[in-house]
């Protein structure tokens, strides 16, 4: 394997465990979404069969690095996170805009209060990142004619770039009503570019600019989870009335991807 | 209500010991010390390590900001167990209330941020720096600010204090079997006892 060690594990195997820990996250938010509309398709229950088989496979891998077999398996259920993320986008986008009443001609209305269009995408990306664990575990080294570390770091700006744009949708439909909202519009989207700068030209002061930018956007995601914590409170009843706020307030675990794709950035920046 | 124990009666055997455990208290307050004294010592063992260069101390900080890590976790499982349970009507209280949660979490970040610096500076054979120092000095006044709210939530707003407690048997043998009673209740009585005196 390759990398420095940190805390006995090396970087693949971080990044093997960070993509079960953001699966289990976003299955939270998906459980609460689609409970929140009845579960009314059967195919809605997708998501937590792929992603549940990747989160037992990459702490499996995290867990045995050098068994074959569980190497396999991580690649399988990455590819299986990565199907079901991409029809998920594909349904969330028919049913929530295109088969609703008004269809495109109400695009802005049913991107703010319809399925989120680009939730279904981050399963696929974490499932890209599992890919890149598993390969990064198998000791290899290019991936796509890119080198791992920058696979990473362009899937880091993807991640980011997808997750800022459905939270401005989202933080736009909540009016931007608190100052804070507006923070993943500050240090995550220049951690995007600093990212995608690295991909294409690395250089020593942009390695050193992305350190930062990615610090603070590990921050800014914690700094999201108790602000989303906060909005349960301002609803009426707050966190006393839990089961019902949970569905109808911010997604919960949303902004902890913030948090867990810096943290992938910092491997890669640090550890690689 | 019916158990001898209940009405203020002795304890007279382990079964009616072990049948007064309810495990009814409230668990936060439990493990912020743990919080707070864990990160105060981190600070307070990387300072005088640092100054008077004494390598004991520097890990003694270091471990200590580890565990600070590992007990928040039961500090914020337990306070939002509590927030679920504090039905605390619209006003000044849930502001506080509100600014404790999202204040929790921003710390937890915090201090999740800097024992990943304190371990690589660990792995790497360095020791703590001055900006080190003040980063975790950030740290321990945002943790004092929130273990403010919070003392203002308990001490201020009574959030998860039941505001009754029992009464010590009296004295008197012929007086009433002593009941659950609130400290309003209590301060009516004996001021109603006062004048009685006084008449």
């Amino acid at each position: 394997m390759t990398g420095t060690l940190f805390i006995g594990l090396y970087p693949f195997q971080w990044i093997a465990l960070l993509s079960a820990l953001m699966t289990l996250l976003l299955l939270a938010d998906a459980l609460a979404g689609h409970y929140r509309s009845g579960f009314a398709f059967r195919v809605q229950y997708t998501p937590f069969i792929s992603g549940g088989l990747l989160i037992i496979a990459a702490v499996a891998a995290a867990v045995a690095p050098n068994v074959t077999w569980l190497n396999k398996t991580l690649r399988g259920a990455g590819w299986l996170a990565v199907a079901s993320g991409l029809i998920g986008f594909g349904f969330h986008h028919y049913y929530g805009i295109a088969k609703k009443p008004g269809g495109y001609k109400w695009l802005l209305h049913y991107l703010m209060y319809g399925a989120p269009q680009l939730a279904p995408l981050a399963l696929a990306i974490v499932g890209a990142l599992a890919l890149l664990a598993a390969q990064g575990l198998a000791g290899g080294a290019r991936v796509g004619g890119l080198s791992i570390r920058a696979a990473l770091l362009a899937l880091v700006s993807g991640a980011l770039a997808g997750a800022i744009l459905q939270a401005t949708i989202l933080h736009y439909r909540g009016a931007f009503n608190n100052p804070a909202m507006y923070a993943l519009l500050t240090a995550p989207l220049l951690a995007v570019v600093a990212s995608a700068w690295m991909v294409v030209a690395p250089n020593s002061l942009m390695l050193f600019v992305l350190t930062i930018l990615l610090w603070l956007t590990f921050l800014i995601g914690f700094v999201g989870l108790g602000m989303h914590l906060r909005g349960y409170e301002r609803q009426m009843g707050g966190l006393y009335v839990l089961p019902f706020n949970l569905l109808e307030g911010p997604p919960a675990c949303a902004p902890a991807l913030f948090a867990g794709f810096s943290a992938v950035g910092l491997i890669a920046v640090r550890l690689l | 209500m019916k158990r001898p124990t209940e009405r203020g009666g002795t304890v007279k055997s382990l079964r009616q010991a072990m049948s007064l455990i309810k495990m009814g208290a409230p668990m936060h307050p439990i493990f912020v010390h743990f919080t707070i004294a864990l990160t105060s010592a981190s600070l307070a063992f990387d300072a005088l390590g640092f100054f008077f260069d004494k390598q004991s101390l520097t890990a003694a900080g270091g471990w200590a900001l580890v565990g600070a890590a590992v007990m928040t976790l039961a500090t914020l499982s337990t306070g939002l167990t509590s927030a679920t349970r504090a039905l605390v009507e619209e006003g000044e209280a849930r502001s506080f209330l509100r600014a404790h949660m999202a204040l929790g979490l921003i710390f937890y970040g915090l201090l999740v941020a800097i024992v990943f610096w304190r371990i690589s500076l660990w792995q790497s054979g360095q020791s703590v720096s001055w900006v080190y120092l003040a980063a975790l000095a950030v740290v321990a006044l945002v943790m004092t600010v929130q273990g403010y709210l919070g003392g203002e939530l308990v001490y201020r707003y009574g959030v998860e204090v039941e505001q009754a407690y029992r009464e010590l048997p009296d004295h008197d043998a012929e007086s009433p079997t002593p009941q659950l009673v609130s400290s309003k209740s209590v301060s009516t009585s004996a001021r109603a006892k006062k004048q009685g005196e006084a008449a």
